[in-house]
């Protein structure tokens, strides 16, 4: 929080004046832009919001107007039994989350959709045909009515599953949002008290400490000193002053209006030290609520693995419809009776719908979900699992993200050098030189010429990580000192201070005078800090090696290139001096007068420089590597000042180290910028002002010609701007945001991630992902699990769709050759809901393949989850293979039964006919119907362990996609083994267990008959790895366009 | 994404489509040129030569391993199922009723027994040899003509009163018809050892206000003689027929429908599993109308 407060340090650089200048007007722009945003959702959205104007004069009363307009009294405040009675009118002033979809329309959403339309209609479809079936013969069987049952409960499973998936990754990002209540100190009833946040009404009197959050709209009755932080509702993050004077009509910039959600930074110790303000609205009649629910009606985008399923569903629905169709029209032009040709109809479709899949890939999610919030990717909406890994822009915020959001001392220059600071989160080890005089007389200036200090009772706690009082600067000085020089307090206390001037920003300079802890040395010191060039002005000597010596053209000259240099990386930049009062003329009894000044204040012996810097967090340039060369663009949207903007933008790599901006071409060519050929350039920085002028396609220009992009001093609307232009570079665009002004683009965004600690509850509803440590690093985890995920899930789908071609053939061939049906429609449904689930869940366990973050992330409208090499590869060779030897288990069984194949091709008619009890087979015996009966369920039971053998083989072949299963280990990956255990051990229980139930068409199998269809197994094997082997042999070649899915 | 939804509309679809169907700029037809289409296919009808070769060859080895005169496994026909003649089936299982007075009534039931027994005919009989042991025929050898075994006659005179010869209209005109009850074939099953397996017809339920049934059978004791077993399947004995033993219900009601229950009686024979109504038995509903 505020670590820029310019109108104390600013750093006159580079035409920094202009920007200044800029800044009022920009602010204006700021909450217009805030507000037409808000006018455009509502354009688009004609809700009840409509009504609800900001209408709020209460900036404008006197304190007397508003204790009678809200029957409050600002020393008593509210009774108890008032607030209780405000509290039941306007309800609990919290932010209402954006309205939720009832639940009962997300349950009937899952039962509606993908696949579940087209089982519907087969479950439909086998009533309807029982229906006619009864209308013809009363006593025919309930097989189909059995059947359609079965389909429909699957159907509305595997939809109670999903929707259970779903709720609980909801309800973990419930429970999170909950973990910190808020707290408020209000009075009531002429007494003070820590109530929740969440029932304080309007009228209620609040004090209001530095570092709290504001808890409602108030508006400020007292105030000193006070400054607040509006970030989380301007994006700016400059502390604003308030006061309690009404200064501007517009209650958005009036100075006694603090705002729900916002940060008090400080107010003035003296005299009570903290701010007093009357709760004028709560909940979502406050401002922020008012952005917040408007926020919410930015239409979720469709991710992008919704849409892949979508177009995969629609490729098996054609598929399994145009299949089924064809063969209903061949099966009545073949003679069958309409009926039978229904039937056929929903086989067809079973056979072809892969029922489990849609609960496959929930739980698939979920697993990925699960492992990123180990690794502090809280994701909300599971299906954004996937959309991180297809995230082509990043567009991220500075403050927070990229860096660690506290200032840290970064260089110092004395003695002519810059010396380099360490700015590292932990170890916080500083190696420059401290071997000189000036350094000693440095540090102590930096230590005295401070009011910050440590929160007491926090000697365990490591110093980075311990609460200062004090601004974010003084913060960083203190624990600097601490870090190098010991317990700071302590040498505080040893030289005693005798007089101060704190800051302000008219001298632009903080002032202390100490008593030195040399016993024998009775002179004063008089220590100073500010602004280097108002504490040059102030000098007359320079220290250098520990010697003071006069300050001449060279040494100003090098004091200047330092201050350039150290500005030019961003840093906030501050000169020290110090002085050594005489003792003659100031003995020890002198009364030292602040506002008379009665000490010199010139003649000073400057000291050195020390720069800040809010610096990158430790693992983010590795991250920005890593995005690089992932081949995601990571773009900076920071309302940061450009120079500070492209300082970390620089350091964290998100403009690398040797491209340069057309300024800098400029620079160092000494041409003017319009000169410059901009194809040369890299990198640009934009700030907000340039943003504004622009047209959409000048936009696009800049997006899509500079690979390296910052933009700076941006407002949250243009952040809208900048996600929309992204995406209509077609690409995916992840978003992250903290503010509640951010809502809107983090909606609007593909993937939106919030901020877990920095960030905003409204953040945290509109985003689809919330960082838990707020690291940028983590993004890049999440990266890499998404597209693993979205690898693995097309091998879960190549894996599934294989056996839908052994599925469907036998229906084909009863059809046309007439044999007896080799695969009934139960047993699918067994395939799909039983063997086969384990097996494509343990595909999301394989680890990637290879170098995942070394290539392009995925074109979402060319690389398909489900593409054409997939879909013909898994149907029309590996499915085809593997019907193959399911129809030899199936002949085996029947031929070593007594029907050779010979004779059952076209015997379906007299063999399902239930009054031909004497059938004859290849040998001459006769069979009952019953026996045929069993018999035909046997060759089930061998079929389907004709494909669950076989389905073992494709298994371990969608391993991998590319390298050979001996590359990525036959046994890395445990879970696979586990589903292979699974499949068998089902299959076991159905064949030997359920033997005797004789409902579910399983009847016991010879051992023997387990192993007919190995050698296939072996040969799908053997031919995906000649597949793989050619891929990786002749990449790009024709074979690799056809065969790589 | 928004680009992802946007309409098309229809003629700019069938134009994509069109385009898709024939490039002129790359010579593409549905997305390969001709040499790639004439590749792909090859690959393809290599492909599936190879794979159907495949198949075929382990079809054909499956065959060389398969025994030419008995199956490998009877499991599932451990007893033999029984069918009856003249089998008229209605909603559930057989069901049989006519009018005695009515002639049309029950002309197809006789047709269809004259059908059936055409294949017992001496002439069709012919190539089988007479057998008079009442023992259980076993062979071992390939003794007949052709590498063949031998079977028994069974011709239809053996059925008598039933045999379609004596009576053409087997007494279905005097309200006491015939049925013809038929074992099933199973490769080298023996009924029992030592006595005939003899069929025994009777009321499913039986009535109390009927006298029991009377069935006079055909070969006497309603036996299949012990001869005609073991069955040694068709390549070993083409020739061979299923004996058959003919009931003559005396005392069906009048005007009611019964239903019979015809069972085999043999030491390997079962009638009682649960599942299926044809196995060691057969039942049918009569009625007989006056």
């Amino acid at each position: 929080m505020g670590q820029k407060t310019p109108q104390i340090y600013s750093v006159e650089l580079n035409g920094a004046k202009d920007m200044k200048q800029t800044d009022k007007g920009d602010d204006k722009d700021k909450y217009r832009g805030l507000w037409s945003t808000c006018l455009e959702l509502r354009k688009n959205h004609h809700k009840e919001h409509v009504t609800k104007e900001i209408d709020l004069d209460d900036h404008k009363l006197s304190n007397k107007e508003l204790e009678n307009k809200y029957h409050t009294n600002i020393v008593t405040g509210l009774s108890s039994t008032q607030a209780a009675e405000l509290l039941a009118r306007d309800g609990p002033n919290a932010l209402s989350p954006p309205q939720e979809t009832p639940e009962i329309i997300k349950f009937l959403k899952q039962m509606v959709g993908g696949f579940s339309i087209l089982l519907w209609v087969g479950a439909i479809l086998c009533w309807i045909a029982y229906g006619i079936q009864f209308s013809n013969d009363k006593s025919s069987s309930l097989d189909n009515v059995y059947l359609g049952t079965v389909l429909a409960l699957v159907v509305i499973l595997t939809g109670i599953f999903a929707y259970y998936q779903e709720a609980k990754s909801t309800n973990i990002m419930a429970s999170f949002s909950k973990m910190i209540p808020q707290q408020a100190l209000v009075i009531r009833d002429s007494e003070k008290k820590i109530i929740p946040a969440e029932q304080l009404v309007v009228g209620d009197i609040v004090e209001i400490k530095g570092g709290d959050q504001i808890p409602a709209d108030i508006r400020l009755l007292f105030a000193q000193g006070c400054k607040v932080d509006n970030s989380s509702l301007t994006g700016e993050s400059e502390p604003q002053p308030r006061s309690c004077e009404f200064t501007h009509d517009n209650p958005l910039e009036t100075k006694n209006i603090g705002f729900y959600s916002t940060t008090c930074l400080e107010v003035s110790i003296s005299p009570v030290g903290t701010a007093t303000g009357m709760v004028i609205n709560t909940g979502d009649r406050t401002i922020i609520g008012h952005i917040a629910s408007l926020a919410s009606g930015v239409g979720n985008e469709k991710t992008p693995i919704a849409t892949e399923i979508e177009h995969f569903v629609h490729i098996v629905a054609g598929v399994a419809i145009s299949i089924g169709v064809l063969f209903f029209i061949i099966a009545v032009s073949m003679k069958y009776r309409v009926l039978d040709s229904i039937i056929f109809l929903i086989g067809i479709i079973v056979a072809n719908v892969p029922e489990g899949l849609l609960a496959t890939v929930t739980v698939t999610l979920s697993l990925t979900a699960k492992r990123m919030a180990k690794k502090n990717c809280l994701v909300k909406n599971l299906e954004a699992v996937e959309t991180l890994g297809s995230t082509s822009i990043i567009c991220s915020d500075k403050t927070g993200t990229l860096t660690q959001n506290r200032m840290t001392v970064a260089h110092l220059w004395f003695d002519n050098q810059i010396f380099m600071a360490d700015t590292s989160e932990d170890h916080f080890k500083q190696t420059f030189d401290q071997s000189s005089g000036t350094w000693a007389s440095l540090s102590k200036i930096i230590t005295l010429c401070n009011r910050a200090e440590f929160r007491p009772g926090q000697e365990r706690v490591p110093i980075m990580k311990r609460v200062v009082v004090g601004d974010a600067s003084e913060t960083a000085l203190l624990k600097f000192s601490e870090v190098v020089l010991g317990d700071v307090m302590e040498i505080r206390k040893r030289n005693h201070k005798v007089a101060e001037i704190p800051f302000n920003s008219t001298n632009k300079f903080q002032l202390s005078i100490h008593k030195t802890d040399d016993p024998t040395d009775k002179r004063f010191l008089m220590v100073m800090k500010g602004a280097p060039e108002k504490i040059l002005e102030k000098c007359s000597t320079i220290m250098v090696n520990g010697q003071e010596q006069p300050l001449d053209q060279s040494t100003a000259e090098a004091f200047y290139t330092a201050y350039m240099e150290l500005g030019g990386l961003g840093e906030r930049v501050l000169g020290f001096c110090h002085l050594y009062l005489s003792a003659d003329e100031f003995p020890e009894t002198y009364s030292f007068d602040v506002d008379a000044m009665n000490f010199p204040m010139s003649n000073l012996c400057f000291v050195g420089l020390l720069s800040m810097i809010d610096p990158p967090r430790s693992t983010v340039p590795d991250a920005i590597t890593k995005c690089r060369s992932a081949g995601i663009k990571v773009i900076m949207v920071t309302g940061d000042h450009p120079i500070t903007a492209k300082a970390i933008a620089k350091s964290v790599g998100i403009i690398s180290a040797n491209s340069e901006t057309v300024e800098d071409i400029a620079k160092r060519l000494n041409i003017a910028v319009e000169q410059v050929n901009k194809q040369d350039a890299k990198a640009v920085v934009v700030t907000g002002m340039e943003l504004k002028d622009m047209s959409e396609d000048q936009l696009d220009e800049v997006l899509t010609s500079y690979p390296e992009i910052v933009f700076a001093r941006t407002s949250p609307q243009q952040k809208l701007i900048i996600v929309e232009g992204c995406q209509r570079q077609d690409a995916v665009v992840a978003v992250t945001g903290d503010g509640v002004n951010d809502s809107p683009a983090l909606k609007k965004a593909d993937i939106g991630i919030a901020m877990g600690i920095a960030g905003s509850d409204a953040a945290k509803n509109a985003a689809d992902m919330v960082l838990l440590d707020d690291n940028f690093a983590s993004i890049v985890t999440g990266v890499e699990e998404g597209r693993l995920i979205f690898d693995n899930l097309k091998k879960t789908i190549a894996y599934t769709l294989t056996k839908n071609i052994a599925e469907l053939c036998p229906f084909l061939i009863y059809i046309i050759v007439g044999v007896p049906l080799p695969l009934g429609t139960i047993t699918i449904l067994f395939i799909d809901l039983g063997t086969d689930i384990v097996p494509s869940i343990a595909l999301a366990y394989e680890k990637a393949e290879s170098d995942i973050m070394n290539r392009k992330p995925r074109h979402k409208k060319k690389d398909r989850l489900v593409n054409k090499p997939l879909a013909v590869y898994s149907y029309l060779h590996i499915g085809l293979m593997q019907s193959l030897g399911a129809f030899l288990v199936y002949f085996t069984v029947y031929a070593q039964e007594g029907f050779r194949p010979s004779t059952l091709i076209n015997l379906r008619v007299e063999w399902e006919k239930d009054f031909v009890n004497n059938l004859e087979d290849s040998y001459g015996q006769e069979w009952t119907r019953y026996q045929r009966k069993y018999l035909e369920w046997t060759g089930y039971t061998a079929f389907f362990i004709g494909i669950m053998i076989q389905q073992i083989a494709d298994l371990i072949i969608r391993k991998t996609r590319k390298n050979s299963i001996f590359q990525q280990g036959l046994f890395r990956n445990k879970v696979i083994w586990v589903g292979i255990a699974s499949q068998i051990i089902i299959a076991l229980i159905l064949s030997y267990g359920l033997g005797s139930i004789t409902a579910l068409n399983f009847t016991m199998l010879r051992p023997q008959y387990w192993f007919v269809a190995v050698p296939h197994a072996f040969l799908i094997w053997v031919y995906d790895e000649v597949r793989k082997l050619f891929i990786r042999l002749y990449p790009g070649s024709w074979w690799d366009k056809n065969m790589y899915y | 994404m928004a680009a992802l939804h946007e309409k098309k509309s229809c003629s700019q679809r069938m134009e994509e489509f069109q385009r898709y169907c024939w490039n002129p700029d790359t010579g593409q037809m549905l997305g390969r040129t001709l040499s790639r289409w004439v590749w792909i296919s090859l690959y393809y009808v290599a492909f599936y030569v190879v794979m159907t070769g495949l198949f075929a060859l382990c079809i054909y080895s499956l065959m060389c391993t398969l025994d030419p005169y008995t199956p490998d496994y009877q499991d599932r026909l451990k007893s033999p199922g029984v069918t009856l003649r003249p089998d008229v089936y209605g909603e559930k299982g057989l069901d049989i009723s006519y009018n005695v007075s009515d002639s049309r009534t029950w002309t197809n039931l006789v047709h269809t027994l004259h059908d059936f027994l055409e294949g017992y005919s001496p002439a069709a009989q012919e190539d089988n040899i007479n057998c008079t042991s009442n023992k259980v025929f076993i062979q071992e050898s390939f003794g007949a003509p052709n590498h063949t075994k031998f079977s028994c006659k069974f011709t239809a005179d053996m059925l008598q009163n039933c045999s379609g010869l004596q009576d053409p209209n087997f007494g279905f005109e005097e309200g006491k018809p015939c049925f013809i009850i038929k074992m099933n074939r199973i490769v080298r099953f023996l009924p029992s050892n030592t006595t005939a397996p003899r069929v025994d017809c009777a009321f499913l339920d039986q009535p109390k206000d009927i006298q029991p049934l009377q069935v006079e059978y055909y070969p006497p004791n309603g036996t299949f003689s012990l001869h005609y077993f073991p069955y040694y399947g068709n390549k070993a004995q083409p020739h061979y027929s299923n004996p058959l033993v003919a009931a003559k219900l005396l005392n069906v009601p009048g005007n009611t429908e019964v239903v019979i229950v015809c069972k085999i009686l043999a030491e390997h024979v079962t009638y009682d599993n649960p599942h299926d109504p044809f196995e060691g038995k057969v039942e049918f509903k009569l009625k007989i109308e006056n």
